[in-house]
């Protein structure tokens, strides 16, 4: 991770960012374009998850708030002080990284993971129980709706660009390119002293601090970006689907489903919870028309996949390359 | 071996650490003075492991004062003891499994480099020192016992320390290393290190020690040079059992 990438990387990374953008010349189908959005939404709240898991080792099960809080805050300044949510995206991503802090002081001093995750799954439950009952504010379970949607503008050869319901496209872009972003940061992170830090913290916390890592500071950074790309994924998703539930937006269920990912595409990997991200979003998709079987079958999926693959469907390539390279010399 | 004007490097002072009703370490006092390899012996549950940790700033003393090199750092964390110039390594290794050998040592190098090039390059002379460098690039995990515990010292090394606390560094090693790590030790003091060694090899102490320090249940009970330390009557008595002193 701490090499500079080879020349197949790059070609890898740059095809793989030609393809995603080149999607919508093949079609435009508004469904198609749909799963898209909410797999490249779920990509940064994977990714991010996953920094703070994967790569940091705090394993913490309460980023749901992040994401919940990021969408109801961006939400609530657009409607009730009437800014843009050109403005208020970062707004509500800098409340969660508030959040995120305030969350991460406690798992400082918390040395047993089992805590962490207990500690962090019952702060996002508090977050979801608030915005339930604050109804003269979030309307609760009724739904707060009534969100603007992103202003549009003028692109030099392009034109009009106008983000409404009926029209994808502006969506797809402008998430695709938020996606980006975040993993870029991510990779940044991690490929810098403070990610080797990081990776050192999670192998053996005790030995990082004996070598001078400064675990306050690592934990509260971690935390605070990887709440800051939650928010933004959440905010975005509130102007997106322009209606708010505190079920869908901070529900257990969107924790599970980033869990699954990570695990299903691999953890402590940078293209695994994107991976993931597809591959469930997909299949969550796919299956509709199986209504509750469909848990069964993505079930067994997760089931299948963990047992044999624990690293994640990543590490199936490279698996399949060394086998098949064994096979043929000897 | 020491001439008497040299200052001393490390000064405990009447240091007491109790977990519970336990107490490790029992109004604990000793000074290292700057170049000297002290030993600290003893057998199990003597305290000077948690010696070590106290040191390192592991655990925070219930009572005295730790002073290194002009600073009193009693308050400091393990970060910013490493900072201020004290280095260890671990009895149970604990390398960071995931990254290669010299990324293990690059975590130690970085605070004196401004990139990841110049740690990767002074991280891999350290691992050279080791004997490692024919394994740098090997995830740590892949590691046997013994070249373990030759990354904690290279790792410990590569924070550039003034003094370094090697727990064990000949613990579980096989008898056919067992000379490679002494000369590694003793290569290090070349350098111009001061070093505390917790040791049950009394080969190792022998040739390494200018000076040792035995204790048991938490209190210094003898101090001499290692010679002395062997002979001593109630050192004796204590690992060999009673009557057979004077054998």
């Amino acid at each position: 991770m701490f090499q500079p990438l080879k020349s197949w990387q790059w070609l890898l990374i740059a095809t793989a960012i030609v393809v995603m953008a080149l999607v919508p010349l093949v079609t435009r189908n508004s469904y198609l374009l749909h799963v898209f959005i909410l797999t490249m939404i779920f990509g940064i709240f994977a990714s991010a998850w996953n920094l703070v898991t994967g790569f940091a080792g705090l394993k913490t099960f309460g980023h749901h708030a992040f994401f919940g809080i990021g969408a109801y805050a961006s939400a609530l300044i657009s409607i009730n002080a009437g800014l843009s949510p050109w403005l208020t995206v970062w707004i509500a991503a800098l409340v969660a990284t508030v959040f995120g802090l305030f969350i991460g002081l406690p798992i400082l001093r918390i040395n047993s993971m089992p805590h962490v995750a207990i500690v962090t799954l019952g702060f996002a439950e508090i977050v979801r129980i608030v915005i339930s009952n604050l109804q003269s504010i979030t309307r609760g379970e009724l739904g707060l709706w009534g969100i603007p949607a992103f202003e549009g503008f003028n692109l030099p050869w392009i034109g009009e660009v106008n983000f409404t319901p009926a029209d994808k496209l502006p969506y797809y872009y402008l998430i695709l390119v938020l996606l980006i972003a975040s993993v870029a940061v991510i990779a940044l992170i991690m490929r810098s002293r403070t990610g080797l830090a990081m990776i050192a913290m999670r192998d053996a916390e005790e030995a990082a601090e004996s070598l001078g890592v400064n675990l306050t500071r690592q934990k509260l950074l971690v935390f605070g970006v990887s709440a800051f790309l939650v928010g933004v994924a959440g905010a975005f998703y509130a102007h997106y689907i322009s209606i708010l539930t505190p079920t869908a937006a901070v529900g257990i269920d969107l924790m599970i489903l980033v869990i699954a990912m990570a695990l299903v595409g691999g953890l402590s990997t940078l293209s695994g919870p994107l991976v993931g991200a597809l591959i469930l979003t997909g299949a969550v998709e796919l299956m509709r028309d199986l209504d509750d079987y469909r848990l069964l079958v993505y079930g067994a999926m997760v089931i299948l996949i963990v047992m044999f693959l624990p690293k994640g469907l990543v590490t199936l390539a490279p698996m399949l390359t060394r086998r098949f390279a064994s096979h043929s010399s000897s | 071996m020491q001439s008497p004007t040299q200052a001393s490097l490390l000064k405990v002072d009447d240091i007491t650490m109790a977990f519970g009703g336990i107490v490790a370490v029992d109004k604990l006092s000793l000074t290292v003075k700057a170049g000297e390899i002290l030993a600290l012996m003893g057998p199990n549950g003597a305290g000077k492991t948690t010696t070590f940790h106290v040191i390192a700033g592991v655990h925070m003393p219930n009572s005295g004062t730790i002073t290194f090199d002009g600073q009193d750092i009693t308050r400091l964390r393990p970060d910013g003891r490493c900072r201020a110039g004290i280095g260890r390594t671990f009895q149970i290794t604990q390398p960071f499994a995931e990254l290669t050998v010299v990324e293990n040592v690059m975590v130690g190098a970085l605070p004196h480099h401004r990139t990841m090039a110049e740690a990767r390059a002074e991280a891999r002379r350290y691992v050279d020192m080791v004997g490692l460098g024919g394994r740098a690039d090997v995830l740590a995990k892949g590691l046997s016992t013994g070249q373990r515990k030759r990354l904690e010292m290279a790792r410990a090394m590569a924070t550039r320390p003034k003094l370094l606390l090697l727990d064990e560094v000949t613990g579980g090693v096989d008898m056919k290393s067992l000379p490679g790590i002494i000369e590694l030790v003793k290569k290090l003091r070349d350098e111009g290190l001061t070093l505390i060694i917790i040791e049950h090899n009394m080969k190792a102490i022998t040739e390494l020690a200018d000076r040792a320090i035995f204790m048991n249940r938490g209190v210094r009970m003898a101090e001499g040079t290692p010679a002395e330390i062997a002979s001593h009557p109630e050192v004796i008595e204590l690992y060999l059992g009673e009557g057979d002193a004077h054998a």
